[in-house]
């Protein structure tokens, strides 16, 4: 599956506020679209934003979401008119360089965990997860596969619910009465 | 003496102790993991330390980025990828010391000047805080706005990336953190009529997509790079090569803490900074630059240690953030029901002074895993990324989940996360956003407060902004980083350049 992953220039994708990312004098795949979305987004905002308490003070509580909005609006169609400008680059594509099948397929992924977290639990849940996104990542065996996503998940388990004490969904597991089995096993071992 | 004690905490509590070194230790490896940065492993960890005391909290957090932010450096010099942001600087001459087999030498003299440098940064954050703080009791609520929208335009200036953008990033974030309810008139912002965004959009959430999720995504473009082995012969340098480098180190220091005391502004931009000043003063560099120079080491590494002190005093003395950073661990102070400012210095010195002597601590355990422990390094580097990016993917919902125990948080990560995803692709910085959604409460409330005291008349709004020498002063800077970044501007400049 990664074979479909094209290798570009890495300094396009950013990584800190130091090297954000882009390209300064190209436009690429995809770019004037999502420049789009943020001016439309950011006109619905402003819309939203006058609704909350219109010009009646300015101290009143829609003044700042007003005058932020504002802000965005004009800053994304100043950027808008930058991308028109720019000629787009030519090696680059959506499908290879900025939503390649990969991430398309772990944002359903994640999609998915959330959607399952509550009714499944999250030992089953997390399981699914690792498994699937371990096995189309390594492209090793089945035995790989499940040694480090089971693996991994008891250490994920035992540091953030027995140490750090994070509660998450219990689902169909039966958690808390296999918590209090362990429990009763120790003390009567004690 | 108080002062003293409450410097002295750490020491004193073994269980500090162990979790400054345990942060530091887990900060070097997170720092050195190319795909792991400490913005990301710190947002993570401040849902799970919540339900924690908040010093063991902070012990843990302050490890982890002081360990952090020099762990990059190991990747950076071993496999020319910078493990963290801070260290892409360190990579430009590290990386070629190390085809020249000098990794031990170059990694040996990282350590020590990131150890000069964190120094310098803590004792600059001891002497300024205390007088900044002061200071700071007498601005007016303008001036804070003021601060907030520097801080904010600071970011999306000093970055490579375009201002307009670093602006919008700015105002989104300003904007995320308006939804919910107006906290002085009770009244819908930005939540469309959908009841379950009055309660706010959880900053931890926002977090922890822009940072965490988006960054795992990224990775799936590099997920079949191999690991690459090094071997590495002696690591501490000699006395020598310190004592040749101390004049370059104490000026990339003194840069470094400045640059990070500026809101905003982290250990990355302090680094890149420090490496430009360096191949300006250095007349007669070890190598030329680029090429090995270990000047290009001392430089960056400095400076984005030093940083770290230099975050603290924005963030200490007026509740701004320094960097990413510090802005989620004034988050975790405010859950522990702290409020970082002027008066938390007035109030409570003592945690100011924890600070300060965690940050000594964890600098000192700096060194140490940073001149032992290489074997050990090289193998945990090493965890293949097709294993690593599902287990950040899983933190990252387990974090954003445990803050409420909320599935909302959950998706509002995983929204976020896509946004982050494709702000990166485009130019978008996205410490703007983060800083926006940590200052907008501060920025509504103090454009309020002055406007309020000025009977909502704008001329006297700005009347009190020329006769006040501070705010005049932050206003000018305003318009200053503001008109730098212009086209016209940048033309003036050139002309200039030309005629002379």
């Amino acid at each position: 599956m990664q074979d479909n992953v094209h290798h570009h220039d890495p300094a396009r994708d950013g990584s800190s506020d130091a090297t954000p990312g882009g390209m300064p004098d190209k436009r690429r795949p995809g770019e004037l679209t999502f420049t789009v979305l943020l001016v439309v987004f950011s006109g619905a905002l402003l819309w939203n934003a006058y609704g909350i308490s219109g010009f009646e003070a300015l101290s009143g509580a829609g003044s700042v979401p007003m005058a932020t909005a504002a802000v965005m609006l004009v800053s994304a169609l100043v950027v808008l008119w930058q991308t028109a400008k720019r000629a787009r680059t030519e090696d680059e594509t959506v499908m290879q360089d900025i939503t390649p099948p990969l991430v398309i397929i772990f944002a359903l992924f994640l999609v998915a965990y959330g959607i399952l977290l509550r009714p499944l639990g999250f030992l089953p849940t997390s399981a699914l997860f690792l498994i699937a996104s371990i096995k189309l990542l390594s492209k090793r065996g089945w035995g790989f596969t499940l040694a480090v996503s089971l693996g991994s998940l008891i250490l994920i388990y035992l540091v953030f619910r027995i140490v750090f004490t994070v509660l998450m969904p219990a689902g169909i597991v039966p958690e808390a009465e296999m918590l209090q089995l362990f429990r009763n096993l120790f003390s009567g071992g004690a | 003496m108080d002062a003293f004690m409450a410097f002295l905490t750490v020491f004193t509590q073994p269980e500090l102790l162990l979790l400054v070194g345990l942060g530091t230790f887990a900060g070097v490896y997170v720092g050195a993991i190319p795909g792991l940065s400490v913005t990301m492993a710190v947002s993570i960890l401040i849902s799970f330390t919540f339900s924690w005391d908040v010093l063991p909290a902070i012990s843990l957090m302050i490890g982890i980025y002081m360990g952090g932010v020099y762990g990059g450096s190991r990747t950076a010099i071993l496999l020319n990828i910078p493990g963290a942001p801070s260290a892409i600087a360190t990579a430009m001459d590290g990386y070629p010391m190390a085809q020249r087999g000098e990794a031990g030498e170059a990694i040996g003299t990282t350590t020590v000047m990131s150890f000069f440098g964190g120094l310098v940064g803590i004792v600059v954050l001891a002497l300024l805080a205390p007088v900044v703080s002061d200071f700071a009791l007498t601005f007016q609520p303008r001036d804070y706005m003021l601060i907030a929208i520097l801080g904010i335009l600071l970011v999306g200036s000093l970055s490579s990336g375009s201002l307009v953008k670093g602006i919008f990033a700015g105002a989104f974030g300003i904007a995320i953190g308006a939804v919910g309810m107006d906290p002085l008139t009770f009244t819908e912002r930005f939540t469309f009529d959908i009841p379950l965004m009055r309660g706010g959009i959880n900053f931890i959430a926002v977090m922890i997509g822009m940072f965490g999720v988006s960054e795992a995504l990224m990775q799936l473009h590099h997920v079949d790079t191999p690991a690459i082995r090094q071997k590495i012969s002696r690591i501490v340098p000699s006395f020598g090569t310190i004592r040749k480098h101390l004049p370059l180190s104490l000026q990339t220091s003194t840069l470094g803490v400045l640059i990070g005391a500026l809101p905003g502004t982290g250990g990355d931009i302090a680094a890149l900074m420090a490496y430009d000043h360096a191949k300006r003063v250095t007349k007669k560099p070890s190598r030329p630059f680029g090429e090995g120079a270990i000047e290009g080491l001392v430089a960056p590494e400095t400076a984005n240690n030093a940083a770290v002190g230099g975050a603290f005093i924005p963030m200490m003395t007026l509740g701004i953030p320094g960097d990413a950073v510090t802005a989620i661990m004034i988050g975790a102070l405010f859950i522990h029901g702290l409020n970082p400012g002027p008066m938390l210095m007035v109030e409570q010195p003592d945690m100011f002074w924890f600070v300060v002597g965690a940050l000594v601590t964890a600098n000192f355990f700096m060194l140490l895993f940073g001149l032992t422990g290489i074997k050990l390094f090289t193998r945990i580097v090493e965890m293949p990324r097709p294993v690593l990016i599902p287990l950040i993917l899983l933190l990252s919902i387990v974090g954003a989940y445990a803050v409420n125990t909320s599935i909302t948080d959950v998706y509002w990560m995983l929204g976020f996360g896509i946004v982050g995803y494709f702000m990166r692709h485009y130019g978008y910085p996205l410490g703007p956003v983060i800083l926006g959604v940590i200052l907008s409460r501060l920025l509504d409330d103090n454009w309020r407060r002055a406007i309020i005291s000025e009977r909502e008349d704008l001329g006297r709004f700005f009347h009190g902004i020329v006769t006040s020498p501070l705010s005049l002063t932050l206003l000018v800077a305003v318009i200053l980083i503001f008109v730098s970044q212009t086209p016209l501007w940048t033309r003036f400049r050139k002309k200039e350049t030309t005629a002379k």
